[in-house]
């Protein structure tokens, strides 16, 4: 941990840009450059911007009303400055997930694979300070390795804080200015968030972490938590990830939401048997979202224990796969959602529902919009939970899992229209030739294929499984989704990648204590202990997976044929979508298309439109243009591997303009204007390219 | 770790023989070569798929397909991200960030039946040489996700 160096120059601009506030003072002391703030040079008459929230607001827009950068110029930005995060922690990172946030004039984010707390000038990309904790074989545990998507800022105009979850799961809150630990947070900064969780939790190995960052209303942290992916599930009585309030200021823990509810609490008797009592997980791993003025933290829950299998959480299962929203300040539930009963799927909410204020019948509604895994908009009156657009309950399948339970009905939203394939026909594959076509025609035949909601089936050879679209991944995933409060416009990434759920027995309860579990038949049901955690002593003794064949075609459970996606593209698409009629406004492909699409042996000759690429990205809205960056790499027209960033008109979609990346976006983009000039900063890394945080602005004089 | 006698021997890289404690003169990969043109033998891919199923498979799958927050080792998704880059590079990675929660404990032959089982599943073929247990040693050896034409 240092303090920044402090050069005159540094000072003078930092003074303009702070104001006169008692922070400022607090931070530069009895400085002697006061008299000079006013003539600093290259003083700009327009004011500086901020990013206050992982989602620039606790609205989660990811808007900006910035428009430096435009349609005009947007090709000609250059890199500002920008950042590895190599040194951060014992190795190198290839997957950064952080959106920074900008206050006066500094980024703070959590990078590197220690994901250690950071603040970096906003204008140099220069490190001014940097907190870790080293936590040892508890953080090895973790089921959420890495740097995570961010940190989350609060002030009450003279304290300034730095708050995050650390990867052994333990709150930190830090002195905005210093990095130092604020020791009247908790025990010197820190809350250890594995205690006073209403359940009994080995510190070191229980499973329970989290990438979101905190969110933080009318001087409360809420925290969320997340848990090892459940295909496999270890165990039936996992942690629970119950949503907890703490006071800002002292880390006292406020309150608790119970999303498995206990006996005697709303929402228990939506379960059979009492399996609320011993299910686990339920966890919010998302980011959520705040309308402060109502009071109210918006939810969004995950499902209880096991992602394809619910025969120990029989009933509609409350609250899985539901947006709940709470009071902030004591965290009593207001309304809740359900979006998917008993979901089979892993339809976990992925991100924050964003909040808006739109115009229904003439008047401005409080509503939300919350994107999904699922790939429909679910628009809903954000102090009810009642629906702006009926969702009506409509019959659906039931699979042949043994022990399994099924929800009759499920909720399907009448407007606005699904923004990406949802289930799988046949005039949904491959279709780039005939040949290409009848293959996947012939590969589909090994596969149960319907409409959403098609349940996950027993997997035997010749029915592998059910193919889901879109896949476990989604559609949309924990990025979001942005929103342009001037046309009501919410814009999405989404991708269509489709992937199949099979369901297969197993005896070895060290393995799993579930009697079915996610897998292909043909295999050994396999610990998943994903990403971290050890099993309890030593791995049972297991064959290796089955060969894939290399030269007859793809093994069971992996749909390409000759090597190309199952599924007509797009790959990856942007969608924008109007609430003031709940229809969809514009679609386009979102990325170049893929090395191995345009070169493919059998498409020679033939012209495809651009296909885009699958991957979990987050689009930024400003006043004219809606940027993101692509998904995975491609070799562009000179050979050089790399992805672009790319702006579209946010009333057509048109392309107005790219610049050249040489990683994939893997965070989503942020925007703020400092001493005159619009930045745009990005997270980007994978593959071969490790971590770095990219600024850009148009040329011209720093 | 052996070498099968060389078929068409272009020339001799002593250094990689020692290294990799072998007597018997190895084919090279000569300079500019792809992974199209067997740098891996079957016997290292049948290694590398045990050790896959021990190190890899509970969070890439068994079918190499990924999950969340494990990207996919086969089909499009992987060949499009390690297109243009060198067996070498994705050595690198394997080596020193995975697994996840015990990252640069595999040895470096390891990680190269690893490798090797991910070129198969991938089907690039097998050859004569077994991939190196070093990274150094492989930077010549281009991952290219469409065959050569020749």
């Amino acid at each position: 941990m240092e303090r920044e160096p402090k050069s005159a120059m540094f000072e003078i601009s930092r003074r303009r840009m702070l104001g006169e506030t008692a922070a400022m003072v607090a931070l530069a002391g009895a400085g002697p450059f006061k008299a000079f703030a006013a003539t600093a040079p290259g003083a700009s008459s327009l004011p500086d911007t901020e990013w206050r929230h992982y989602a620039a607001d606790q609205a989660s827009t990811r808007y900006s009303p910035l428009d430096q950068i435009n349609a005009d110029n947007f090709s000609d930005l250059e890199i500002a400055w920008s950042f590895k995060t190599d040194a951060l922690g014992a190795r190198k990172e290839y997957q950064f997930e952080a959106t920074p946030l900008l206050v006066k004039g500094r980024l703070y984010l959590a990078a590197g694979s220690r994901r250690d707390c950071i603040a970096l000038d906003a204008a140099s990309g220069e490190l001014l300070w940097m907190h870790r904790l080293d936590e040892g074989q508890r953080a090895l545990n973790s089921p959420r390795q890495l740097s995570g998507h961010g940190v989350s800022y609060w002030t009450d105009g003279t304290k300034e804080r730095i708050l995050y979850v650390t990867t052994g799961y333990r709150l930190v809150s830090l002195d905005a200015a210093t990095g130092i630990p604020d020791p009247d947070f908790g025990t010197n900064g820190i809350v250890d968030l594995k205690l006073d969780f209403d359940q009994q939790l080995d510190p070191d190995t229980a499973d329970v972490g989290l990438h979101a960052t905190p969110l933080i209303a009318r001087d409360t942290v809420v925290v969320g938590a997340a848990h090892a992916a459940g295909d496999v599930p270890a165990v039936r009585r996992n942690v629970k990830g119950y949503v907890r309030g703490f006071d800002v200021r002292t880390g006292k823990r406020k309150w608790i939401f119970h999303t498995i509810p206990r006996k005697g609490e709303f929402g228990y008797d939506s379960w059979l048997n009492g399996d609320a009592d011993e299910a686990g997980n339920g966890g919010v791993w998302a980011e959520m979202s705040a309308d402060e003025e109502l009071g109210l933290v918006y939810v969004p829950v995950e499902l209880p224990t096991g992602d394809e299998m619910g025969m120990f959480r029989r009933g509609n299962a409350l609250f899985g796969e539901t947006l709940v929203a709470l009071d902030i300040e004591t965290g009593k539930r207001r309304w809740h959602y359900q979006l998917v009963h008993h979901g089979l799927w892993d339809r976990d909410i992925p991100c924050a529902p964003i909040l808006c204020d739109i115009p229904v019948d003439g008047k401005l509604v409080k509503a939300l919009a919350q994107p999904t895994k699922q790939a429909f908009l679910y628009v809903l009156n954000r102090e009810t939970g009642k629906p702006i657009w009926p969702i009506v309950e409509r019959k659906v399948e039931a699979g042949d899992v043994p022990g399994e339970w099924y929800a009759p009905t499920q909720p399907f939203p009448t407007k606005p229209p699904a923004y990406d394939v949802q289930g799988v026909t046949i005039d949904d594959l491959i279709d780039f030739t005939p040949a290409l076509r009848a293959k996947a025609v012939e590969l589909v035949k090994n596969y149960k294929i319907g409409p959403l909601y098609t349940p996950p089936v027993v997997s035997k050879p010749g029915r592998w499984g059910t193919i889901i679209s879109p896949g476990i991944q989604g559609g949309t995933n924990w990025p979001g989704g942005c929103y342009d409060p001037e046309t009501h416009t919410v814009f999405v990434y989404s991708k269509n990648q489709p992937g199949v759920i099979g369901i297969i027995p197993n005896t070895n309860m060290t393995v799993s204590q579930f009697p079915q579990v996610h897998g292909i038949s043909g295999e050994e049901p396999r610990p998943q202990v994903a990403m971290g955690s050890e099993t309890n002593g030593a791995p049972p003794p297991r064959r290796p997976a089955p060969a894939p064949a290399a030269a007859a075609g793809p093994p069971p459970g992996f749909l390409a044929v000759d090597g190309l996606p199952l599924l007509k593209p797009p790959y990856g698409r942007i969608t924008a979508i109007d609430l003031t009629k709940g229809d969809l406004k514009w679609q386009i492909a979102h990325g170049e298309t893929p090395d191995n699409v345009r070169n493919h042996p059998a498409l020679k000759g033939l012209k495809i439109p651009r296909t885009g690429r699958p991957g979990n990205l987050g689009p930024l809205v400003t006043k004219t243009l809606v940027i993101c960056g692509e998904a995975g790499f491609y070799t562009n027209e000179y050979g050089v591997r790399g992805a672009m960033l790319r702006a579209y008109d946010k009333a057509t979609g048109e392309e107005k303009g790219a610049v050249y990346m040489p990683a994939p976006q893997s965070g989503s983009p942020m925007t703020y204007r400092l001493r005159g000039k619009q930045y745009i900063v990005v997270a980007i890394g994978g593959g071969n390219y490790s971590a770095e945080l990219v600024a850009f602005r148009l040329p011209g004089a720093a | 770790m052996t070498f099968s006698k060389p078929q068409r021997p272009t020339f001799i890289l002593a250094a990689a023989a020692v290294i990799l404690g072998g007597s018997v003169v190895a084919r090279a990969q000569s300079p500019g070569s792809t992974v199209w043109s067997g740098v891996y033998t079957d016997e290292q891919a049948d290694r590398g798929k045990a050790a896959y199923a021990a190190n890899c498979a509970s969070c890439h799958g068994d079918t190499l397909a990924g999950i969340d927050v494990a990207p996919p080792l086969t089909g499009a998704g992987f060949l499009n991200n390690w297109n243009g880059t060198s067996a070498g590079d994705l050595f690198n990675r394997i080596k020193t960030t995975m697994p996840l929660n015990a990252p640069a404990t595999l040895s470096g032959r390891t990680v190269a039946d690893i490798e090797a089982f991910i070129f198969k599943a991938n089907g690039f073929p097998a050859g004569q040489v077994a991939l190196p247990p070093a990274p150094p040693m492989m930077a010549n050896m281009k991952i290219v996700s469409q065959k050569p034409a020749n």
